[in-house]
């Protein structure tokens, strides 16, 4: 187990567990272990493995359906033209990167916020939570398509909202520069309830003498956050932004449907980019080279901070 | 001269001041508490109310909140139509997909929970391709089932759903095998029943509640999941965000009909959330939080 312990402090009761520790066993395992294994190991096998390695494969092919030619063998061209002469790949990355950071940082403070508010209740905190879980719930495809009428610039109750407080109203998803700013805040709509659930969760098992010491010594609220709650929680702060970077980096679902990428590519995620290369312009080539390009992207951040994970946090 | 007295009173206006103090702040909390369900939950009502709108009262400036008549009409009007095929195929797909991941999954976890098959790493190497991009695995998939016949089926995207299921499954419920205490089913083995009977007779049913947490969970997945739809199927199957997302596309929306649609994906999700609140937790963040 790596739970994660801290010798100064009880033991908070969560618990993180991103696998690893755990001995394993020097016996020769009985047959019957690798027969439970074997329908799971070959389902992965044809259906995550074996794409994968094809993907890989024809990443190195000129592989354009339209053309109508057999695959061509090409060597690194993929990667080089995705590499060096895509600015179209290039401004699709930042974008994705640029949601990635915006995204888990605004979500990171609501949602510690809103979670000091969860845990705090005493009464309708099973109600209250499952309400505040709606949002997570739902389809992505759902939401977008909520966010349609919500953001309609002529008819939408948004901008009758603004209108009301004495302000203009937006044209939230046809203006240049408006647009990723609203794909920002659909996201964090649906997924900062998810984050202050989780961390509520966190903060009513920290141990509660040790407030009550930090009052006797007369530390403030701010104080006590910033050195009790803060600290305790950094494991499980983690957890949370492994998921939502997973998560807001495949991004796709909300920009397919409330912008097709617009205007002009000014909401182009990397999902999105590639799912066009693919299923739009028929380049599987071109575009299963930018899947692993992703993929490597991916997993050297998140090797970072699973690393920070199992480090420990002194 | 500070007295006794006037410490004593000094004292206790501190306690007044500060109760008071607790009281504002309780009230200030209240208040953010309600404005935030209001953010996160006007939106969700905004759509629900939708589905009663006539097309006249959702084109109109400043929006009606509450339409005139509240009947079944779009409900009816999208269930007879797209929308029952698509509730149909989600319903067929999502319970396919939750079914074959658990006959796959649960007797891995199992024994990787109880032999440590793969050492520490299998578990971790098999969530990590559940962190994957789903349009990573979409498109070699696409390729293949266009060779082998398998694009717009049930089986394929049921198939191509496994790809996050299973990991999930799998190691949500090596988490729900290693809470189990193993005494029992040793306790079994020695009264000569075999691994099979063990796992069967014992682990499974203690592993109910975990069991049920997972599979609903692995249903919302499957109805959420929209890309490998659209990538792997085109009008034999349609499922609810395929059908959704392909409504508001069209030149002529029916926004009554999308509202009602877009309800009938919401409740069993919503459902499921406030049946499993406390496994939603721990199965939204992969058993890191064991909640």
């Amino acid at each position: 187990m790596s739970a994660v312990t801290d010798e100064r402090a009880a033991e908070p009761a969560f618990e993180v567990d991103l696998g690893g520790g755990g001995r394993p066993s020097r016996r020769r395992l009985p047959a019957f272990a690798w027969w439970m294994v074997l329908p799971a190991a070959l389902i992965l096998f044809a259906i995550t493995l074996y794409p994968l390695i094809y993907s890989l494969r024809i990443s190195f092919f000129r592989y354009d359906l339209t053309a109508g030619v057999e695959p061509v063998f090409i060597g690194f061209e993929n990667y080089r033209r995705l590499l060096f002469d895509d600015a179209r790949f290039w401004g699709s990355l930042w974008r994705t990167l640029y949601l990635v950071v915006a995204g888990i940082g605004i979500q990171l403070v609501l949602g510690t916020f809103l979670a000091s508010l969860l845990a705090r209740l005493q009464r309708y905190r099973a109600l209250i939570t499952a309400l505040v879980l709606v949002p997570v719930m739902m389809a992505p495809v759902v939401v977008a398509v909520q966010g349609m009428v919500v953001y309609n610039a002529q008819y939408g109750p948004l901008n009758y909202l603004l209108n009301r407080m004495g302000l203009p109203g937006l044209v939230w998803l046809g203006d240049r520069s408006i647009a990723l700013q609203t794909i920002l805040l659909t996201d964090v709509w649906q997924w900062t309830p998810f984050v202050a659930i989780i961390l509520a969760a966190g903060m009513s098992s920290l141990p509660a003498d040790l407030y009550e010491a930090a009052e006797v010594d007369g530390a403030n609220r701010w104080q006590m956050f910033r050195r009790i709650t803060l600290p305790l929680l950094q494991p499980l702060i983690i957890v949370v932004v492994l998921l939502r970077l997973m998560d807001i980096f495949k991004m796709f679902d909300y920009v397919y449907v409330l912008t097709r990428g617009g205007p002009g590519s000014a909401t182009e995620t990397l999902s999105y980019y590639n799912y066009l290369q693919g299923l739009q312009f028929f380049s599987f080539g071109y575009a299963a080279a930018m899947s692993f390009v992703q993929i490597i992207i991916l997993s050297v951040v998140a090797a970072l901070l699973v690393r920070r994970i199992r480090g420990g946090f002194a | 001269m500070t007295t006794m007295t006037d410490v004593a009173t000094a004292h206790e206006r501190a306690l007044v001041r500060r109760r008071r103090v607790e009281q504002a702040r309780g009230v200030g909390r209240t208040l953010l508490l309600a404005a935030a369900l209001v953010f996160f939950l006007a939106p969700v009502l905004w759509i629900a109310m939708t589905a009663f709108k006539t097309q006249r009262e959702v084109f109109s400036f400043p929006p009606v909140f509450i339409p005139e008549t509240i009947d079944l009409r779009h409900f009816r009007a999208t269930l007879s139509g797209t929308g029952g095929r698509a509730l149909r195929d989600s319903m067929i797909v999502a319970t396919s997909a939750t079914g074959l991941s658990l006959l796959v999954g649960v007797p891995a976890a199992y024994a990787i929970s109880r032999f440590r098959i793969g050492g520490a790493h299998l578990p971790l190497w098999i969530l990590s391709i559940r962190m994957f991009p789903p349009v990573v695995a979409a498109i070699p998939l696409f390729l293949l089932y266009r060779q082998i016949g398998l694009l717009d089926s049930y089986l394929g995207l049921t198939l191509a759903y496994l790809t996050f299921n299973v990991p999930f499954v799998v190691w949500m419920m090596k988490g729900f095998f290693d809470d189990l205490p193993r005494e029992l089913e040793d306790a079994a083995l020695v009264d000569g029943a075999n691994r099979w009977q063990a796992f069967v007779r014992i682990a499974l049913p203690l592993a109910v509640p975990g069991l049920v947490s997972t599979a609903l969970l692995c249903f919302i997945f499957a109805w959420n999941e929209f890309l490998m739809a659209l990538f792997l199927t085109r009008s034999n199957v349609i499922t609810l965000p395929v059908a959704l997302s392909s409504l508001v596309g069209g030149s002529q929306i029916l926004w009554g009909q999308i509202g009602a649609l877009a309800i009938v994906a919401i409740i069993p999700v919503v459902l499921i959330a406030i049946l499993l609140q406390r496994y939603v937790v721990r199965g939204l963040t992969l058993g890191a939080v064991k909640g």
